[in-house]
């Protein structure tokens, strides 16, 4: 019911204003979309209901993008009109001479270091918090900074994405060092010496980070905000630090898309204020569109800035000084 | 006996075809710059790989894993299978479904379950024994190697089963009544004539099992992960995913090793039952298999296989049922009692994507299993009864994809069907399918074929009968169990398969992996284990189909006359 709600809400009252070619688009059909972000089945609802051209989802986990991808494209086999992932990886597809350079009018109002490129437009921030049970964890025991994370009462309470494996949190530690959240490097090796002294417990990815907090097996989780959305009605509240960093989210159009006039209407659509309201209410993303709130409580409070895009030779360097840290390896 | 067939060749071709592709293709890719599997020629991956000093560890614990989890399997299935063919024991048919169940289980969701009853934290298990025994601290931990092995051993059951059962249920009675006339207690007799002839059954269980275990990646990664035990696959799984940019190329020469040991497992198999003569049990003389009668011990060894059934694969079921229910993810209590409802199903009922899911999958699970173990009969025939180097060969080859660990066989496969006009359509899954697990139809078939006296074949070609009408007339009605486990295996498999579909499927030819990988990358356990319980249903009405099939065609045959 709520989902046709907000369809009615989008075809009547906002229906973005299209640079591209809406007829042409129409004509051509259908715009293929290659994302790894979870579940935006909503907005592809909304653009087929805005539109009349039909958005097809593929869903490519961030492990196996790249490899999809340059193998599609190598092969002249690369069905997608439109592709969004992790600004690293679509760097390494700019390179490749996967895009093409599109600039959408839906962008203005966007920061500049986000519209910078000809390109590539990054329109969100993958954020990362530390996230904890609040039925569980006591109002007067809730940390308040980063630094309360190595606090000896977390020993053993923590879940967190391999630091020496996950590219996302190698990059979340070395931003933390970068983006001058601590007041010093030592101060910021003693959090990460902190952390791995607390003896967290590892996962793979994200994804499998917050169900441990949920079912009680642990009491805090380096995390994503968005799962308080996702995830409702677990009990999922943010840690309230003043800073929070994550790795830019950037979309681009093929440079041999199919469909070529459907590509640019999706993308327009997609940076529309609309869209982002949608990603932000039905995803908890953090989204760089002005004007847009977050439904996270306390979210706008908050500063989100972009961590630098490390390359993969950091990643796997910083990846195995963590590894030594966290391990003792 | 070494005869050579026009046969043979035929096969290595289609087998060949069918599996060196994608695994050349990985080969290539080992050896090239970049991501893809075409570029400048280097060695780079291979030293980076195998000089790194964490690899010794790693492997010592990826022996531990594959053995420990073979043991435990082929164990367990023995004793299922024999209480289940050999003795009167009541619900024999129950029993048999349930050793089959974790074939049917996305293995994601298995290990979540036991996470759920034996994490020492909060299990439900631990704090069922500390409440009760009034302990201060769990008393186990599942995320350790043992608990892997456990986990692992019970998802690999099936397979053990299913390869064990037929082997021992076409088993000459003559054979053990000799032992007896001469003395010997059921017990000796057991340890003496019953295993010993069971030995080519028994080792090709052991091999599938470590096979398979090797090439594991849910196990290791939800239990081996949080305890900081890396095994082969994780490792793999660490290499390719340390930056943005997966390289699969060196992931694959990881993988070769896992390849390497399959072919020399597979070389040792063969050694140790060259000398097949000694396992036939089934020649002209007719044979019928016969029932122990447990007597007074009927209801004890009930209730102990059924506990055992319970504990170890019905409650983690029973506890997916539960996740099922839950918005999120919750100890058990009042509370999550009181928040029970069937949102969860109704979400993955009304999903379209969900639904194509299950039609293309139960689709790819019937036309696959069927073709692949037609395939199947005329490989293992090659392999048992035609022993030449080029036999050797045709089974070395039927291993090939097989034995890559998961999360590197499908960009094999990408590699390969991005060069055909199959890329993106439910054909490239059929074929990646059956070529990934061949094995699965090969094992049971040939355990049964090792079993069968080659005189019945020379009595029907004395009486004019050519090659293939022998083997549809007579050696295939003795098959028949051996087929069935095949299928079984084959369509359960096809019906969660995960490792080729993640990178295969496409808008329109989505299986069931690519919903249970959404749920899973997302979190949604409750959305998941409602898949997952839809998933066992499904797959336990294959089963049952398949097996009172098998029943009503062993009535049909010729087996005694």
């Amino acid at each position: 019911m709520k989902k046709l709600v907000v369809l009615l809400m989008v075809v009547l009252f906002a229906v973005p204003s299209f640079a591209a070619d809406l007829a042409k688009a129409k004509a051509e059909g259908k715009a293929s979309f290659y994302a790894n972000i979870t579940a935006v089945e909503p907005i592809m609802d909304a653009f087929n209901a805005a539109t009349g051209v039909d958005g097809v989802y593929t869903r490519i986990s961030t492990s196996k993008y790249l490899a999809t991808v340059a193998t599609e494209f190598e092969a002249g086999k690369l069905t997608a009109d439109v592709l969004q992932a992790p600004m690293p990886i679509m760097q390494t597809l700019k390179d490749m001479g996967v895009f093409t350079p599109y600039r959408s009018p839906s962008a203005a109002g966007y920061p500049d270091w986000a519209t910078r490129d000809d390109t590539i437009m990054q329109f969100g921030i993958e954020y990362v918090a530390p996230i904890y049970n609040k039925e569980l964890v006591k109002p007067a025991d809730v940390p308040k900074s980063y630094m309360d994370l190595i606090d000896k009462k977390w020993f053993d309470k923590i879940v967190m994405p391999d630091p020496s494996s996950h590219a996302t949190t190698i990059s979340w530690l070395v931003g933390m060092k970068e983006s001058n959240i601590f007041a010093s490097e030592d101060e910021w090796m003693k959090f990460v010496k902190g952390l791995a002294a607390n003896k967290p417990m590892f996962v793979k990815s994200f994804g499998p980070s917050p169900g441990p907090v949920e079912s009680g097996e642990k009491l805090l989780a380096i995390s994503m905000p968005k799962y308080i959305i996702t995830h409702a009605p677990a009990p999922l509240d943010w840690v309230r630090v003043d800073t929070l960093l994550g790795t830019p989210r950037g979309i681009a159009i093929a440079a041999k898309a199919p469909h070529p006039d459907a590509a640019r209407v999706f993308m327009d659509y997609w940076l529309s204020k609309d869209a982002m309201q949608l990603l932000a209410d039905k995803v908890g993303e953090y989204v760089l569109t002005p004007g847009v709130k977050s439904p996270i409580e306390g979210m706008d409070k908050v500063k989100v800035l972009p961590i630098r895009q490390l390359s993969n030779k950091e990643i796997k360097s910083w990846g195995k000084k963590f590894q030594k840290i966290f391990f003792g390896e | 006996m070494t005869r050579r067939v026009p046969l043979t060749p035929s096969l290595i071709l289609i087998v060949g075809f069918l599996t060196v592709c994608p695994v050349l293709m990985l080969v290539l890719g080992s050896f090239s710059e970049g991501f893809g599997s075409f570029g400048v020629f280097t060695v780079q991956k291979y030293v980076e790989a195998y000089t790194d000093p964490a690899l010794a560890g790693i492997l010592i614990n990826t022996l531990i894993f594959t053995l420990g989890s073979a043991v435990v399997a082929t164990i367990f299935a023995l004793f299922l299978a024999y209480i289940n063919t050999r003795t009167n024991i009541p619900f024999k048919f129950l029993f048999g479904i349930i050793s089959i169940i974790p074939m049917m289980i996305p293995h994601i969701l298995f290990a979540v379950s036991w996470v759920l009853l034996l994490n020492p934290s909060n299990g439900i298990l631990n704090r069922l024994i500390m409440d009760i025994f009034g302990l201060k601290s769990s008393l186990f931990n599942i995320y350790t190697l043992h608990g892997m092995i456990l986990v692992e051993g019970l998802l690999d059951l099936p397979i053990a089963y299913l390869i064990i059962a037929p082997a021992m249920s076409a088993f000459d009675v003559s054979l053990e009544e000799s032992s007896k006339v001469c003395g010997a207690s059921t017990l000796r007799t057991l340890t003496r004539v019953t295993l010993p002839v069971l030995r080519p059954a028994i080792l090709a269980s052991v091999i599938l099992v470590i096979v398979r275990s090797l090439a594991s990646f849910a196990v290791p990664s939800i239990i081996g992960m949080p305890g900081r035990k890396y095994v082969l696959a994780t490792y793999i799984y660490r290499t390719i995913s340390t930056g943005f940019a997966a390289d699969y190329g060196k992931a694959a020469a990881i993988g070769m090793s896992a390849m390497a040991a399959s072919i020399v497992l597979i070389y040792l198999y063969r050694y140790l039952t060259s000398e097949s003569s000694k396992y036939v049990t089934i020649s002209s003389r007719g044979f019928k298999p016969a029932l122990i009668d447990l007597k007074g011990y009927k209801y004890p060894m009930f209730t102990i296989v059924g506990l055992l059934s319970f504990v170890l694969i019905v409650l983690p079921v029973l506890v997916l049922f539960y996740t099922s229910m839950l918005p999120y993810v919750m100890a058990p209590s009042a509370k999550a009692f009181a928040r029970m409802s069937w949102k969860n199903w109704i979400d993955v009922i009304k999903d379209p994507i969900s639904i194509l899911a299950l039609k293309n999958s139960l689709t790819l699970g019937v036309v696959g299993a069927t073709l692949g173990v037609i395939l199947s009969i005329f490989v293992s025939y090659v392999i048992v009864k035609v022993r030449t180097v080029a036999s050797g060969i045709l089974e070395s080859l039927s291993f090939l994809s097989f034995s890559f660990p998961g999360i590197v066989i499908g960009v094999g496969f990408m590699w390969f069907f991005v060069r055909t006009p199959l890329y993106a359509t439910i054909w490239a899954l059929l074929i990646g399918y059956i070529a990934t697990y061949l094995p699965y139809g090969i094992r049971p078939i040939s355990s049964a074929f090792v079993q069968i006296h080659s005189h019945l074949e020379e009595s029907a070609w004395v009486c004019g009968a050519g090659r293939f009408r022998t083997v549809r007339r007579i050696v295939i009605p003795l098959l028949i169990p051996g087929i069935i486990s095949g299928w079984i295996l084959m369509a359960t498999m096809f019906v969660r398969e995960l490792s080729l579909s993640v990178v295969l499927s496409r808008p329109g030819t989505e299986v069931l992996a690519v919903q249970i990988l959404r749920f899973a990358e997302d979190g949604l356990w409750g959305r998941l284990s409602a898949l997952g319980i839809i998933m066992i249903f499904f797959s336990s009405t294959l089963v049952i189909a398949a097996s009172l099939l098998g029943r009503k065609l062993t009535k049909m045959g010729i087996v005694g006359n």
